[in-house]
């Protein structure tokens, strides 16, 4: 969980019958020694529409923690996020929220 | 090299020839990459790093990802290619880009990092070469050098962005 920074939580309206909708989705951006620390964070903003201190916050959980939740919702739109993340090259993933 | 800089809608960079002759070359190996036969990605870390698993730990849903966005990833990462390589100097000189193009070169730096970086095996710990006395030094260069280009480039957009110049 990334606390007061998680995202847009909105109620899953598309889940099958195995699912708790109290857990839904999270894309989830994991640190890795290439991505630049301003691009990281530039791609936040520009994907997510975060302000610049949220992104940089987040920015720099993934790179002192190793990774942070950067959205949740819905698993469709969880892999929607993860390629958008991709298509910048960022090393991302979704999962049910833990 | 004279890294980007904001200037009015656009950011504007100069890259001498010797620069634009091996970024035309980078292109071309990542062109190739990306244009390779789909399935090849479990056989290639560099390829595995451009197009990563979307889901780890579930193979079915990481199969279902990959189904339903590994083709739109690979034509993406191609356009923003073309992009780049349309508005690259062959023999060097000015590059000036809307913010449209400055997106793809940005996605297009970052893919040439990466495949550099996974080739060389790129750590936090790694630092740029102090002299050039083998092959992996030449390449550390290059890749110690995309990382300026696409830093300026971050900054400039930023710049851009908020109107400053």
């Amino acid at each position: 969980m990334a606390g007061p920074l998680a995202p847009e939580r909105t109620p899953d309206t598309t889940v099958d019958e195995e699912s708790d909708l109290d857990r839904p989705w999270v894309t989830i951006v994991w640190n890795d020694p290439v991505n630049l620390m301003n691009y990281v964070t530039f791609v936040l903003q520009e994907l997510f529409g975060y302000d610049e201190p949220t992104a940089t916050t987040l920015m720099l959980q993934v790179h002192h923690e190793g990774k942070a939740i950067v959205s949740s919702g819905p698993r469709e739109r969880m892999e929607h996020d993860t390629s958008r993340l991709h298509a910048y090259g960022l090393w991302a993933s979704f999962q049910r929220d833990s | 090299m004279r890294g980007f800089r904001a200037k009015g809608g656009s950011v504007v960079a100069r890259l001498d020839g010797a620069e634009a002759g091996i970024v035309g070359l980078l292109l071309d190996q990542l062109e190739q990459l990306l244009t390779a036969d789909a399935g090849d990605v479990a056989d290639d870390p560099v390829l595995a790093r451009l197009l990563p698993e979307g889901h780890r730990g579930d193979p079915a849903l990481a199969a279902d990802y990959r189904d339903l966005t590994e083709s739109a990833l690979r034509s993406g990462k191609s356009d923003d290619l073309a992009t780049m390589r349309a508005t690259l100097p062959p023999d060097g000189g000015e590059v000036r880009l809307d913010l449209d193009q400055a997106g793809s070169w940005l996605r297009t730096t970052n893919d040439l990092r990466l495949a550099l970086g996974t080739r060389l095996d790129i750590s936090e710990d790694t630092e740029p070469p102090e002299d050039f006395t083998d092959e992996r030094d030449h390449q550390l260069g290059v890749y110690y050098w995309l990382t300026a280009v696409q830093g300026s480039l971050v900054d400039a957009l930023v710049d851009a962005r908020a109107g400053r110049r």
